[in-house]
């Protein structure tokens, strides 16, 4: 997939889309999430992030979407040190969409209103939102739930809202927590091809998952272990490549 | 979904909560309201007495508790009238009786016959009353009509059955509602000989009127001079007490509706957290944010208002009507009233919903999400 020749190519020059730079995580109880991450995404990268539970991989996520700060070390998104971007919530809403590991939508409001709402304060008008958002729930196969209620939707169609709504102000950088949670296979091979189509257009993914043959359609493996990334997939570095292949093996092993 | 649509949803979920909080908010208005136009209507009545004279401006005594106990002897009147640049000066003493159950607040004014027409009197039927005569008076053609009296009629009052010798409109309803005697009558029966309550001033034609109010005051400083309804607390004390007291009660009225809409905004703020961990997440700005929860508070405020001005107007009008205080209250719905009430709305939102929707903001967006 990465050589395809439609795919539109970063600029000559241009910052990788996310660089962390020797970061670590400490949660005030203690815990100590990451320890000393580099990791760098490329512009137009689709990445897969995998890892056994409670490694650090929603704590990295959360990192490089401002929604917390590191310790240590240094988060930096299309080049930019977020500890130096003083409007956060403008970062939040315009340049990184989220889709959390749990679904995160309101409740009591219609489908259409949930992508909606992450446009409130930005350029588009009441008919502008609306249209975005139909566009949207087109996209991710939900045309015909946008009236519904989130609780009348089945856990898939509501990942695909969520991320339906992390799209809504174009961002260049899509960060997915686990999306293919409880999804089928079938159901989970259909939202990789979306993220696919979504990086062949420009979009950098970064996407959290368990699942090793999802994340065998990402153009690159990274993999989190206790907090450290152990390289993965990385052709340049044959010997950790190894390495991370056997570690692939234990983790697909039943 | 429009923005309002969705700022108000929660107003519209909760409708419970949310007209309890409209209804504390109405409650708030309607006291500041009614104690705005009953106090304004106090003031109206009570001023309305210096607009009978049609003069210049009128002469109390300074500080005096209210007009109607303020006393001018005999030779601070003289005093007066020597001042350059008065024309002409006419002294009236008045003074409130109860006439019947109905009229628990009936206005008398002294005045000699000769000062009638120079103080703005029409007579409408009959004729004036003779200068010292002990039982003869003019009624107002209301006072007339309300007490089903006319020219010939017995009408008892200052202790002796007078006969009403004259019908006279003033064109001014507190002078129409009130009943005129011989001064020496009024000041025999209530024991003041030679004393005025007000002396109706007009200077000469091209006099500068506050440069005569200056020389007044300056020669004679117990007592001060009134040209505007606003200046009327110069010679009524209560009138300034009364208007401190509204003043007091309103900001009560206003710190308790800011309490209640308080407290009722930040419960919603507390079940709303993963709402709006959510939004801040995706990137609302804190600003947004403020703006929800004081939309909200403010839509609250508004309804509140509308129901308060409401209910306040049939508070004050079962007031009027309360017999003890029939004649003495008034109300007088001004759009300063109106003005005053969304002010207090206004007021109660904004003390009351900043504190919740400053904590709204300041959620941490990670642990608001999580928060259960
Ligand atoms: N707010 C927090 N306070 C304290 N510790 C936390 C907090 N959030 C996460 N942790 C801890 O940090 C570690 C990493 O958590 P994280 O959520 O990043 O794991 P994860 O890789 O996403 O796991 P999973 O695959 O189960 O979602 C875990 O040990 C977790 O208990
Ligand atoms: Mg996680």
């Amino acid at each position: 997939m990465s050589e395809d020749p439609t795919r539109p190519e970063a600029p000559e020059g241009a910052p990788p889309a996310i660089e962390l730079c020797g970061v670590a995580k400490r949660y005030s109880g203690g815990v100590s999430a990451l320890h000393e991450v580099n990791l760098v995404v490329g512009s137009g990268e689709f990445v897969a992030l995998s890892g056994p539970s409670g490694c650090g991989k929603s704590t990295l996520l959360h990192l490089v979407a401002a929604l917390d700060r590191p310790s240590e070390g240094v988060v930096k998104v299309n080049g930019r040190d977020l500890a130096h971007i003083h409007d956060l919530s403008r970062f939040r809403r315009l340049e990184v969409g989220l889709v959390f590991q749990l679904h995160n939508l309101l409740p009591r409001i219609s489908v259409v209103a949930n992508v909606e709402i992450a446009m409130y304060g930005t350029h588009r008008n009441g008919a502008a939102r609306r249209a975005r958002a139909r566009e949207l729930l087109d996209e991710v196969d939900l045309a015909g739930q946008a009236e519904r209620l989130p609780t009348q939707l089945s856990g898939g169609e509501r990942q695909r809202v969520a991320i339906a709504r992390s799209l809504a102000n174009d961002p260049s950088v899509l960060l997915a927590d686990e999306p293919t949670g409880n999804l089928d296979a079938e159901a989970a091979r259909r939202m990789m091809a979306l993220f696919g189509r979504l990086r062949d257009r420009g979009m950098t993914v970064l996407l959290v998952t368990h699942d090793l043959g999802l994340a065998a359609m990402a153009d690159r493996l990274e993999r989190i272990e206790a907090g450290r990334i152990v390289t993965a997939g990385r052709p340049e570095r044959p010997d950790e490549a190894g390495a991370a292949r056997r570690a692939l093996a234990r983790d697909s092993a039943p | 979904m429009p923005y309002l649509v969705f700022a108000l949803r929660d107003l519209l979920a909760k409708k419970g909560r949310t007209i309890g909080l409209a209804a504390a908010v109405a409650f708030a208005v309607m006291t500041v309201v009614t104690l705005a136009v009953t106090s304004s209507g106090l003031e109206q009545s009570a001023a309305a007495v210096i607009s009978v004279g049609k003069a210049d401006f009128t002469v109390a005594q300074k500080n005096a508790a209210d007009l109607l106990s303020s006393t001018i002897d005999r030779g601070e009147q003289a005093r007066v009238a020597q001042v350059p640049g008065v024309a002409s000066t006419v002294g009236v003493l008045l003074e409130i009786q109860q006439v019947n159950a109905d009229n628990p607040a009936f206005v008398e004014i002294g005045i000699a016959p000769q000062d009638l027409s120079r103080f703005g009197v029409t007579v409408l039927a009959g004729h004036a009353y003779s200068p010292t005569a002990r039982s003869e008076c003019m009624l107002g053609w209301r006072a007339a009509s309300n007490l089903g009296l006319h020219v010939g009629s017995q009408f008892k009052a200052n202790g002796t059955i007078n006969t009403v010798t004259g019908i006279y409109s003033t064109g001014n309803s507190f002078g129409d509602a009130a009943a005129m005697f011989p001064l020496p009558a009024v000041q025999g029966y209530n024991r003041v000989p030679g004393i005025a309550s007000l002396v109706f001033v007009k200077v000469d034609h091209g006099a500068n009127i506050a440069s005569v109010e200056r020389t007044i005051t300056y020669r004679l400083p117990e007592l001060t001079t009134i040209r505007t309804a606003a200046q009327f607390g110069r010679a009524d004390r209560n009138l300034i007490y009364l208007k401190a007291a509204v003043t007091g009660s309103t900001i009560l009225a206003v710190l308790i509706g800011a309490i209640i809409v308080g407290n009722t905004m930040l419960l919603s703020v507390f079940e709303r957290t993963r709402e709006l961990g959510l939004l801040r997440a995706i990137g609302w700005s804190r600003r947004r944010i403020v703006g929800l929860i004081m939309t909200e508070g403010f839509a609250v405020a508004f309804a509140g208002t509308a129901v308060g001005v409401g209910l306040s107007f049939l508070v004050s009008s079962a007031l009027e009507r309360v017999p003890a205080l029939v004649g003495i209250l008034h109300t007088n719905f001004t759009p300063g009233a109106f003005w005053r009430a969304l002010l207090t709305a206004l007021a109660m939102s904004l003390i009351g919903g900043l504190y919740p929707a400053v904590r709204a903001a300041f959620l941490a967006p990670l642990k608001a999400l999580s928060y259960e």
